[in-house]
């Protein structure tokens, strides 16, 4: 391609990036979730106060839900909330840009990916080429056919992928649904990637290497799978680019090195010393439920021992268990199904979507094998090889030891490999049915392929639009806890006419005292002067403001007059006064008010 | 070095096949699902007068059974067992055990076949006769060594040989047909009669076979049509034994009986979709664009190819299996674990290498899944188990190539000594795990599935049932008159006799009685009258003034049967 249009090219991606990004953030997916909603009440919580909700002077992790968030991108969030007020667009915003930012790094990235080969080009193509042929494994021929047509083609390998790829991850499922919420994972992707584009860069520029550290220090407290996958990513790096790194002046890596460490102790500290942030690791890894996981392991340990069966007892030990158990989830996250056609939970995908395209699937394949087999006259040199696979290959480790796999947020970082992978594929496909000479009608049939693809490209992808922008809203907005802003309008202007008004908090209300904070926008001065939040395991009671309390509540044993109750249609068995109720656009009833004189 | 005798390997990978399929094959599992106690019986009826348990005579269309259709084969087959060995467990799983076996020979020679020769030029390729490891035995042997084995030892085949499941024997029939079908293509013409008669049968055996043959020959002779074409003798041959042999059947086979259990388990009747569809385009108020986008059966498609996917997942295959106990030990997948790499490098090796007929093996595997993807229950290893042997070929080849590179890579020969012995120490521990869970573990944990406790109770009901008029016994755990007559060995004129037998609007067909038992969902319903009756039902459902005789568990010790009188 040209270098002339690039750039124009690169500038009408960007645009798709953000018209997908930014339209109708606030609107749609139709209501925050409670972890959106806890990170821009606490972003006003420290824009106002510089504490968090529960007087945490600038925490560096939020205990929120006692799920222990890292906090940055609460502050991310705060010149939004300023500039905007406390609104679900503002708390969303830098999720988006990030995922802009992310489409544009992609570019860069990917393009300095496919560069690197410019320097070895050369001499790899001719170790090729005089390497004797293996006596062991006899050369394929195909190889050579393809890629005469893709010279014959004119596509060029280098040039394409980046503006493709680029492209790709602008309307990808899986980026898009992340970048439009506010999830930490999407800032730790774009993280990772400036991480990597900087590393790379600094092998020609070192000080960029400063960069990197930095950018993989800080992303440590994005989210909690980059303390997993961050290190990882770095270590690949350091392994595949060893040669080129211990080449730079040591100065730098030195620098680099302290700097990186220096940024990440804190958290590194914390993570390790802070007992109830490292519960919430053990909460959700597969290790913490071992009664029902190991029960059947134990009886038959206790079997084994009553028939002296000395292999059974090795052979049933419990490590295998967890062995199990951790493989399964690391390959959960290989399932075409998870990936093409259903997605995990509703929150993480469009309605009836996967988090691929479905006409991707076949690229996907072509894209690995190619990559994989591809000779490095095209591009595909043993480093470029290592390094996507590898990053491709580690990005499920952090989730597969959590107890719910497959998990599209916590393998958010397999980005941008599958759209290396894809559009390598579709390159690789052009180039071979363009060489197709037959005719059918006297057309070519690469013409005939080519419509037929763009049509169902154009299918898959206007499903997409429609299912996410239109049909989401309608089938999922109980899984985004809908209803809460009516309420609370409805509720504040009349709550002092009331004694008490009593919100519930089990399910579908989980954490519902967040809710009414954030869309009350109540004065975190006066929240945290009345103690603040006092707990954050759902189902215990105590946190209160106003006249507000929020906990379980049964309306016959609630005493008093004049009280409101705010529960869900599990929370009133029967027909009480409702003075108000907010139904989902399905209709189903998702939010009552109920009078109690 | 000593050139490895390729047969001894063979005849001791079949000495190990026979082995695993038949070692204890009476009482693990640990008893008769009623599908294979209707074999039984019906195999006996056959064998004593020729005709079914409910009197069509060599019927060769059908069997009725429960109203399900079976193809009729496997009982054809068990009728010398039977006859040999008495009307058991053992003589019941034989045909599936022993065509087992067959299949793990047949295989040897199938992927002989498919590496030996390229599509169009009859010479051996450089892949069949060049030598190799073991021991300069030429590579295509090797391969078709190492896929032989795998299949020995494979949990999923393992499994499914151990039982009457007629999809076994399908398997063998299909791994025959497209062996005979190669060998008539590359010299030995006259096999084509052979090979069609195989596919020919294994339509006679199993209702996935009825589409995954035809599509399989067809999709085979279309790409050999040139080598069809030299030996057009035998192909007149070939379409005049297939025509005969199909023609028993053909009739059926376009009935609306055949397609009956299809109807009730396939996708395509799936409401929700059409609701849900409807609902999208409401959503979008109806707008033109929007019927196209959320036409039903774009949705219908993407639902076919969600349950085709279904099969193929790493879970499923790797880990943890069908989730049906009977076909499954839900300890290790339809494969190992260990395999799993040697899968993937044998696939992207197999498009790489493209040696011999290389091609054969993922096209059939992709077709082996289209019939059960259009089943609501995926994945679902018995229905697609006409793909095997392509997995463990796949995994052969995976193997082969690992190890040759690994002779070419790593020089020093102890490295390489380390290399193999600690591979093959994970392939074994593999094993071991397997195969210990499935005789010490699965029959106690599992035994519920293959519903264990009705021959325990017959035993005893066959002990005191002289002293009742009437026998009543629940139909709570499904079809307990195959069971009775199984286990009582009742003559087949007297079943049919006094049988009561009952066949609803759908086709099922409930016996409520014959001889002095009686079967009902609820006892209390059984209005005849009687002056001495013995009652057999589960825990739940025991009379509050019963006097209870005996009780039945299963082999975890839960109560699953109790005897009792009023």
């Amino acid at each position: 391609m040209k270098r002339k249009i690039v750039y124009p090219v690169l500038f009408v991606i960007i645009v798709i990036a953000s018209v997908l990004r930014l339209w109708k953030l606030g609107d749609v997916p139709i209501s925050p979730n409670w972890d959106e909603v806890a990170l821009g009440y606490n972003a006003y919580s420290i824009m106002q106060t510089g504490r968090d909700e529960y007087g945490e002077f600038l925490p560096i992790i939020l205990r929120s839900f006692d799920d222990y968030k890292p906090a940055l991108y609460a502050y991310f969030a705060i010149p939004f909330i300023k500039l905007f007020g406390l609104t679900v667009f503002a708390v969303r915003l830098p999720s988006a840009i990030f995922g802009i930012l992310t489409v544009l790094a992609t570019y860069f990235l990917v393009k300095e990916i496919f560069g690197i080969n410019h320097k070895f080009k050369i001499t790899n193509s001719k170790q090729i080429q005089n390497s004797p042929p293996k006596a062991d494994q006899p050369l394929a021929k195909n190889d050579q056919n393809s890629k005469c047509a893709l010279e014959n083609g004119k596509w060029k390998m280098e040039n394409t992928i980046p503006l493709l790829s680029t492209f790709l991850l602008a309307i990808f499922p899986w980026h898009v649904q992340f970048s439009r919420i506010a999830f930490e994972s999407n800032v730790g992707l774009a993280f990772n990637i400036f991480a990597v584009l900087f590393f790379l860069w600094g092998l020609r520029r070192p000080w960029l290497l400063l960069l990197s550290a930095l950018t993989m220090g800080i992303n440590l407290y994005v989210y909690q799978s980059e303390k997993v996958f961050t290190p990882l990513l770095l270590l690949t790096l350091i392994i595949i680019f060893r040669k080129s790194l211990f080449l730079l002046p040591k100065k730098y890596i030195v620098m680099a090195g302290a700097l990186g460490l220096i940024i990440s102790l804190p958290i590194i500290h914390y993570t390790f010393t802070n007992r109830e942030a490292l519960s919430r690791a053990q909460d959700v890894s597969i290790l913490a439920n071992t009664t029902p996981l190991l029960e059947e392991n134990v009886q038959r340990l206790v079997r084994d021992k009553e028939k002296q069966d000395y292999l059974g007892l090795i052979l049933d030990n419990r490590r295998v268990t967890y062995l199990k158990n951790i493989a399964s989830g690391y390959l959960s996250h290989f399932d075409l199904n998870w990936l093409f056609i259903k997605g995990d939970i509703a929150r993480h995908h469009a309605p009836n979507m996967g988090i691929l395209y479905l006409w991707e699937l076949p690229f996907l394949m072509i894209g690995i094998y190619k990559l994989l087999f591809g000779s490095s006259v095209d591009g595909f040199t043993k480093k470029i090889k290592a390094f996507i696979f590898i990053w491709f290959l580690i990005a499920p480790i952090p989730a597969s030891v959590t107890s719910d796999v497959p998990h599209a947020v916590r393998t958010l970082n397999f980005l941008p490999t599958f759209q290396i992978f894809i559009s390598i594929g579709l390159i690789t496909a052009i180039g071979l049915v363009s060489s197709i000479k037959y005719q059918v009608l006297s057309i070519r049939i690469k013409y005939i392929s080519f419509v037929f693809f763009f049509f169902f490209f154009a299918f898959n992808f206007s499903y997409y639009v429609n299912q996410y922008f239109v049909q989401q809203n309608y089938f999922h907005a109980q899984y985004w806890q809908y209803g809460y802003k009516e309420i609370v309008e409805y509720l504040m202007p009349i709550h002092n006419k009331y004694n008490k008004i009593i919100v519930s908090n089990t399910q579908p209300l989980d954490q519902s005292y967040i809710f009414f904070l954030f869309y009350s926008k109540y004065d975190p001065v006066k929240y945290l002067a009345t103690g603040g939040t006092r707990s954050g395991i759902q189902e215990e009671d105590g946190n209160k403001f106003l006249n507000f309390e929020f906990r379980k509540f049964n309306y016959y044993e609630e005493k008093g007059h004049n009280i409101l109750l705010v529960g869900s249609g599990s929370d009133f068995k029967e027909i009480f006064k409702t003075i108000k109720r907010v139904d989902y656009p399905n209709g189903e009833v998702a939010i009552r008010v109920v009078e109690k004189d | 070095m000593n050139v490895t005798k390729p047969k001894i390997i063979l005849v001791v990978i079949i000495i190990i096949a026979a082995f695993l399929r038949f070692y204890q094959l009476g009482n693990n599992p640990s008893s008769l699902t009623w599908d294979e106690a209707a074999w039984g019986y019906n195999a006996y009826s056959l064998g004593i007068d020729g005709k079914d348990e409910f009197g069509r005579f060599l019927p060769l269309d059908y069997l009725e059974s429960f109203g399900d259709f079976k193809p009729p084969l496997y009982a054809y087959l068990d009728i010398i067992p039977i006859k040999i060995f008495g009307l058991n467990e053992f003589a019941t799983r034989f045909p599936s055990a022993f065509f087992g076996v067959l299949t793990v020979l047949v295989t040897y020679f199938l992927v002989r076949r498919i590496f030996s020769f390229s599509r169009n030029s009859p010479p051996r390729s450089r892949f069949a006769t060049s030598r190799g490891w073991p021991n300069g035995l030429p590579r295509g042997e090797s391969v078709a060594l190492l896929s032989a084995f795998l299949l020995v030892i494979s949990p999923w085949h393992i499994n499914l040989s151990r039982a009457a499941f007629e999809a076994n024997v399908a398997s063998f029939f299909i791994v025959a047909g497209v062996w005979l079908f190669l060998a008539a293509i590359q010299n030995k013409k006259w096999l084509l009669l052979l090979s069609v008669s195989s596919f020919v049968l294994s339509i006679y055996t199993f209702n996935t076979a009825r589409i995954v043959s035809p599509i399989l020959f067809i999709l085979l002779s279309l790409i050999f049509w040139k080598a069809l074409w030299r030996i057009k003798y035998q192909v007149v041959g070939a379409t005049i034994v297939g025509i005969v042999l199909i023609l028993p059947i053909a009739r059926f086979l376009v009935s609306p009986q055949a397609s009956l259990r299809f109807k009730e388990v396939n996708i395509f009747s799936d409401i929700e979709v059409i609701e849900r569809t409807n609902q999208e385009i409401e959503n979008d108020k109806n707008i033109m664009w929007s019927r196209i986008l959320h036409n039903r059966r774009f949705a219908y498609a993407v639902e076919y190819i969600k349950h085709y996917l279904d099969n193929v997942s790493p879970s499923f295959l790797f880990l943890k299996g069908d989730g049906n106990p009977k076909f499954s030990t839900q300890d290790v997948g339809q494969m190992y674990l260990w395999e799993l790499p040697f899968f993937i490098g044998g696939i992207l090796l197999l498009f790489r290498r493209r040696e011999g007929n290389w091609w054969i093996v993922p096209l059939w595997l992709l077709i082996g899944i289209v019939p059960a993807a259009t089943a609501r229950e995926t994945p679902h290893a018995l229905r697609i188990e006409t793909t095997l042997p392509t997995f463990q070929i796949i995994v052969a080849y995976g193997i082969y190539q690992a190890v040759s590179s690994i002779k070419y890579y790593v020089l020093s020969k102890n490295k390489r000594y380390v290399i193999l012995s600690s591979f093959i120490l994970l392939l074994f521990v593999n094993f071991l795990y397997y195969i210990h869970g499935y005789y010490a573990h699965y029959p106690r944990e599992y035994s519920g599935e293959w519903q264990y406790g009705y021959k325990e109770s017959i035993e005893y009901v066959k002990m005191v049932q002289d002293k009742y008029d009437q026998i009543r016994i629940t139909s709570a755990m499904g079809r307990p008159y195959v069971y009775y007559a199984f286990f009582t060995k009742t003559f087949p004129e007297s079943f049919r006799k006094t049988a009561i037998v009952k066949r609803d609007a759908f086709g099922f067909v409930t016996v409520s009685g014959f001889l002095k038992y009686r079967f009902a969902d609820n006892l209390n319903f059984i209005k005849e009258k009687t002056k001495k009756a013995l009652y057999i039902d589960i825990p739940g459902r025991v009379h509050p003034k019963g006097d209870i005789l005996k009780r039945f568990y299963l082999l975890n010790g839960a109560e699953v049967l109790v005897a009792y009188r009023l």
